[in-house]
């Protein structure tokens, strides 16, 4: 019976060292994420992921559809190029259901910007609050969307 | 037992095997089909990362410190509210006179950053009269494109994508940290509820989608110019940016080579 060519340690050492590598390829394929190599060495999959969550800010556009007369007026005035939510705050909620209003403002939304500071540049308007009529609202005398029309 | 019926056995369990390593494949791809239909429901279909070169600069001259950027970037993103979590923030520097008897043009550099700069800035506590100059810097994540901190991630969590942002990867990240030490920009933080390291991302919700970045959304001024390398339109106000002004890097010094570049700092921004 023995007409083997090989001995037979030796087919039970190929044997091994095929089994090791075909337990190693099968051990690749299932634990290697199918995207992974995609871009590059990571999972190709984690881009899609971080691009699935839904943005807050609604962004200009939105805004456009029903409130285009405001933004109209405010491009012709000196707060133009300023985005509708960078005061009045994220509101998709707003565009997808009107009936949700948005924040209200108050005066220390004007102030974040117009507080003097000697960090600020010159040609930004800034007062102090304790010298600059103290006590009253900003809107008494200024209109947000038209800063250099007065009340 | 017998040698023959050994080999039959053996020849009909490897066999076997093959088949099911042909199968494997072709299970993996339905499984994963299956995946992708509950976890990248939500991302845009059209958008292909290898045809977008996103870049980031910043015009420190039209930073006025209002902060709405750190605001937008904490409701966009989640970032937990506590001080200490920012993926932008915004510093405010103020550089004294010299003090009588000094040879220098410049004084002491006051550097803060309350709350990033998250409600605005508080008056200073400098005096008025003993200010040289005063500038806001707006940060955060400087994109590098050799950036130490995927360098420095055991698990290769972070990573480089092809349309120029550095991602982490939550389902990959051990939270270890090293890359929080890596970043000489201080822009990582570990997120306190999921003990992943966490960055600003350019908000890449938002990019594939055809928006902007939300703190490039509300700038009142400006002061971040952002667009698209690879379909830059001619009078693109990145091209405007880059045409007028001298622009700079921070820390180039370290080779990180970062992509966010910076009009017109001092040499006391880091």
């Amino acid at each position: 019976m023995n007409r083997s060519p090989l001995p037979p340690q030796l087919i039970r050492l190929v044997l091994l060292t095929v089994l090791i590598i075909v337990t190693y390829g099968i051990a690749r394929v299932v634990l290697t994420p199918l995207t992974f190599g995609q871009y590059g060495h990571y999972r190709g999959a984690a881009l899609q992921e971080a691009a699935a969550r839904k943005p807050v800010y609604a962004g200009a556009k939105a805004c456009d559809e029903c409130h285009d007369d405001t933004l109209a007026l405010v491009a012709k005035d000196r707060h133009k190029g300023i985005a509708c939510e960078s005061c009045h705050g994220p509101n998709r909620p707003h565009v997808r259901n009107p009936d949700i209003v948005p924040i209200k403002l108050t005066d220390q939304h004007c102030l974040r910007c117009h507080l003097s500071d000697p960090a600020r540049p010159v040609h930004l308007r800034q007062i102090q609050p304790q010298d600059h009529f103290p006590g009253d609202k900003c809107v008494e005398c200024h209109v947000a969307h038209q800063p250099n029309k007065s009340k | 037992m017998n040698a023959s019926c050994s080999r039959r056995r053996w020849l009909g369990l490897l066999s076997g095997g093959l088949g099911w390593l042909a199968a494997l494949p072709v299970a993996r791809a339905a499984k994963t089909a299956v995946k992708n239909l509950f976890t990248s429901a939500g991302a845009p279909k059209d958008y292909d990362p290898t045809k977008h070169h996103w870049l980031m600069c910043i015009d420190v001259d039209r930073c006025i410190g209002c902060g709405t950027c750190v605001e937008a970037c904490k409701a966009e993103n989640r970032v937990p509210g506590a001080s200490s979590y920012f993926r932008t923030w915004v510093e405010r520097y103020l550089i004294r006179k010299p003090r009588a008897g000094m040879t220098e043009l410049r004084g002491e550099v006051t550097v803060d950053s309350p709350n990033g700069g998250r409600n605005g800035f508080p008056p200073t506590l400098v005096p008025r009269e003993e200010i040289l100059k005063g500038f806001f810097v707006p940060k955060l994540c400087n994109l590098c494109a050799h950036s130490p901190c995927s360098q420095a991630c055991p698990v290769g969590a972070t990573f480089d994508t092809p349309d120029g942002v550095v991602l982490v990867d939550p389902e990959y990240c051990i939270g270890c940290g090293f890359c929080i030490q890596a970043c000489p920009y201080g822009c990582r933080f570990m997120h306190p509820e999921t003990h992943t390291a966490e960055k600003c991302t350019l908000c890449y919700h938002r990019i594939t989608r055809g928006l902007q970045p939300a703190c490039v959304e509300v700038c009142p001024t400006q002061s971040r110019i952002f667009g698209d390398m690879k379909n830059l339109p001619e009078k693109a106000p990145l091209r405007e940016f880059i045409r007028t002004n001298r622009v700079f890097t921070l820390k180039p010094h370290l080779g990180t080579e970062p992509r966010v570049l910076y009009a017109n700092i001092d040499k006391e921004v880091r």
